[in-house]
């Protein structure tokens, strides 16, 4: 009954931004970094070159956290498989003369293959079992690529042609705030549906879930299948973007910049990790260019945010918002930050 | 009497942990005999120091429940802190070369590794590990595992910080001529780098076999509310786990400073292969992880001795990950509970 009444009450503008799964707030934040590049200290190629770089971890978290946060195992070779989507995308364009966003799309297709075949051998396994697992593949694919001289040119790079003819980067920046968003939307609406029940019933208890009727096989390696589909068209764009891809980016600790976000922003949250890359990879950034005297500081910092947000506040961002800041008295503020529904 | 030995042993070689281990040594005497006795060397000393290495693994993953993913990072500081014994102590023997030292240096050096891995133990769990378990409800395997993530990149980070990027080595601990085993010269450093680890190791089994206190850190690894209920003191234990683990992994480093100079990321190398033969081996299982270690090892000498250099990762990683689909808990493990089992 009171669904329907809501439904009813729901004014146009409410429903849309119902359906693209944003709130009031969500919407004026993908506005102001739609805008960002026009605001005079971030206009600078630069600056605008950062931004990129917390847009794709931005995005990448997401992809991670589908697995991560729902069905509670981390794809610990996940930067290999988007490496791998990447590097099959630059070989297309290189060797196949194929357009970069065909070429981008068969990346995914490549690493969704990947993901699958990732999902179907852990399915024995639980937990950090599985997340070794994918580690142990990640290291394998990362060891063939660096390997395979001939194909990949190896720890020399490949140099790809990048995806607009242009010097300028605000074409890239356009197109990587919309991939973040497009990641989110697409994870969200699996996530809304029946699916994403099933995803975190799997996730907090595998044998309650499969007395219930659940079956885990499908789910999780849909799961692992889709969320490096995803990584797949991120490391492509990865490619087409820096215009020169060496097997470091499929290096663990490249993954572990991507978990830090994740689990810094929130697991299960899905917006935490989009919304926390922004400014702390940005900081980060600043901060390894300013004190570049003391190489790895900005690293040093990284990894004591992940230890004290894992010891003192292990739901992360996503956690403290919606204990402390969703809910305010005002109705106005309620409604930007929660939309209609709430 | 011969008759009831056979009958014991052809059950034995039928099951997974005797036919890896015949099929381990037939492969080991036809590589020896093909390729010649230095790759049987190469194994032995390398699978010594694994054996350091996944010991400690083994110890904080059956006891503690903890992932640990800083493993080789006490390593690198017990090679870091050897390296800094050491340099002193060379230098002396350079000046006075029939001083006492000569013989007896290296042991101070390596001694000095293992107390500093397990004082690094020690701070860290006092540090993070500590305040992780007081306050951590429910999901503690992920948690601590991402802990462990955030600690190797914050130990990472802090050696690039303070003792810069180069490498930090020695030519070698003891001089003079090379030991001629079977045709094949080894220098004193190989031999003497198995010897501690093999010492260690057994000395290791015999505390964990038969004193009080391996026996209480064997009851809590079973069972930590029983262990309480009988008046076992916890915090000591775990405390005392901890720095065990840590001192194992040290001493590795100190040992092995004339193979794998002191640099921030020297741990990482140790610590893949040390996964390896923790989930290959499967858990909770010293001897397990002893024998695990020199098959990784084998797999690894073999793999450079027939496929090059730089397979290393995945060849061994495919192999792997084929054993685990047929037997996901590893080879000598019991139980894990996968989707596919009811």
């Amino acid at each position: 009954m009171d669904t329907i009444k809501n439904e009813l009450q729901m004014n146009s503008f409410d429903r849309v931004l119902d359906k693209l799964c944003l709130t009031p707030i969500g919407l004026a934040g993908l506005i102001l970094l739609l805008i960002l590049p026009f605001i005079p200290p971030f206009n600078q190629e630069y600056m605008l070159r950062w931004l990129i770089y917390c847009g794709f971890i931005a995005a990448m978290s997401v992809g991670f956290d589908f697995t991560a946060g729902f069905i509670n195992i981390v794809n610990f070779g996940y930067m290999a498989v988007a490496g791998t989507g990447g590097y099959t995308s630059a070989l297309l364009v290189i060797n196949a003369g194929l357009s970069p966003w065909i070429a981008m799309v068969a990346g995914g297709v490549s690493s969704a293959i990947l993901g699958l075949i990732i999902g179907m051998i852990s399915l024995r396994l639980r937990g950090i079992f599985a997340a070794c697992l994918s580690w142990f593949f990640g290291l394998a694919v990362m060891g063939l690529a660096t390997k395979m001289v001939w194909l990949t040119r190896g720890p020399l790079g490949l140099r790809v042609p990048r995806l607009f003819e242009t010097e300028s980067n605000f074409p890239f920046y356009f197109l990587i705030i919309i991939l973040v968003y497009l990641t989110y939307l697409v994870c969200k609406w699996v996530v809304r549906s029946k699916m994403g029940l099933a995803f975190q019933a799997i996730g907090q208890n595998m044998d309650a879930a499969r007395t219930s009727g659940v079956d885990p096989v499908f789910y999780r390696v849909f799961n692992f299948t889709m969320s490096c589909a995803i990584a797949g068209v991120l490391g492509g764009f990865y490619a087409h973007f820096y215009g020169i891809l060496t097997p470091d980016m499929m290096h663990t600790s490249k993954t572990v910049e991507v978990l830090a976000v994740a689990y810094i922003g929130g697991r299960g949250s899905l917006w935490g990790g989009a919304v926390i890359a922004f400014p702390f990879i940005f900081l980060m950034e600043i901060v390894r260019s300013t004190l570049s005297n003391l190489p790895g500081l900005n690293l040093v910092i990284y990894a004591l945010v992940l230890i004290l947000v894992m010891i003192y506040y292990p739901g992360g961002f996503s956690y403290f918002y919606d204990t402390h800041i969703r809910h305010p008295k005002n109705r106005v503020l309620r409604y930007l930050l929660n939309g209609r529904d709430a | 009497m011969s008759k009831n030995y056979t009958s014991y042993i052809l059950p034995w070689v039928k099951t997974a942990p005797g036919m890896s281990i015949v099929i381990s040594i037939v492969v080991t005497v036809a590589a020896t005999i093909d390729a010649g006795p230095y790759l049987l060397v190469n194994m032995v000393v390398t699978g010594g120091m694994l054996a350091l290495v996944a010991t400690g693994l083994t110890l904080m993953l059956g006891v503690l429940n903890i992932p640990m993913f800083a493993h080789g990072e006490y390593f690198m500081i017990g090679s870091l802190i050897a390296y800094y014994i050491f340099t002193p102590i060379s230098e002396f023997i350079f000046e006075h070369p029939e001083s006492w030292l000569v013989t007896f240096g290296p042991f101070i050096a390596i001694i000095g590794a293992l107390a500093g891995g397990a004082i690094a133990g020690a701070i860290s769990e006092k540090l993070v590990f500590g305040p992780l378990r007081r306050r951590s409800t429910d999901n503690w395997v992920m948690n601590s595992f991402l802990l462990t993530v955030g600690l190797s990149v914050l130990l990472i980070n802090l050696h690039q910080l303070i003792f810069g990027a180069d490498f930090k080595g020695i030519v070698g601990y003891w001089q003079g001529m090379p030991i001629s085993i079977a045709d094949v010269y080894v220098s004193k450093d190989r031999v003497m780098a198995f010897i501690i680890s093999a010492v260690i190791v057994a000395l290791f089994y015999l505390f964990m076999t038969y004193t009080r206190t391996g026996m209480a850190i064997r009851a809590v690894s079973q069972d930590i509310i029983g262990a309480e209920i009988v008046g076992i003191d916890i915090e000591k234990i775990v405390l005392l786990t901890i720095s065990l683990a840590c001192a194992l992994a040290g001493v590795a480093g100190g040992s092995l400073l004339f193979m794998y100079p002191s640099y921030p990321t020297v741990g990482l190398e140790p610590l893949y292969m040390a996964w390896f033969v923790v989930i290959l081996s499967g858990l909770g299982n010293i001897l397990g992880a002893v024998a695990g270690a020199f098959m990784v090892a084998l797999l690894k000498v073999i793999t450079m001795e027939y496929v090059g250099a730089g397979w290393d990762f995945v060849v061994p990683s495919a192999l792997i990950m084929f054993i685990l689909i047929f037997k996901p808990s590893g080879i000598f493990g019991s139980d894990v509970r996968g989707v596919l089992d009811k």
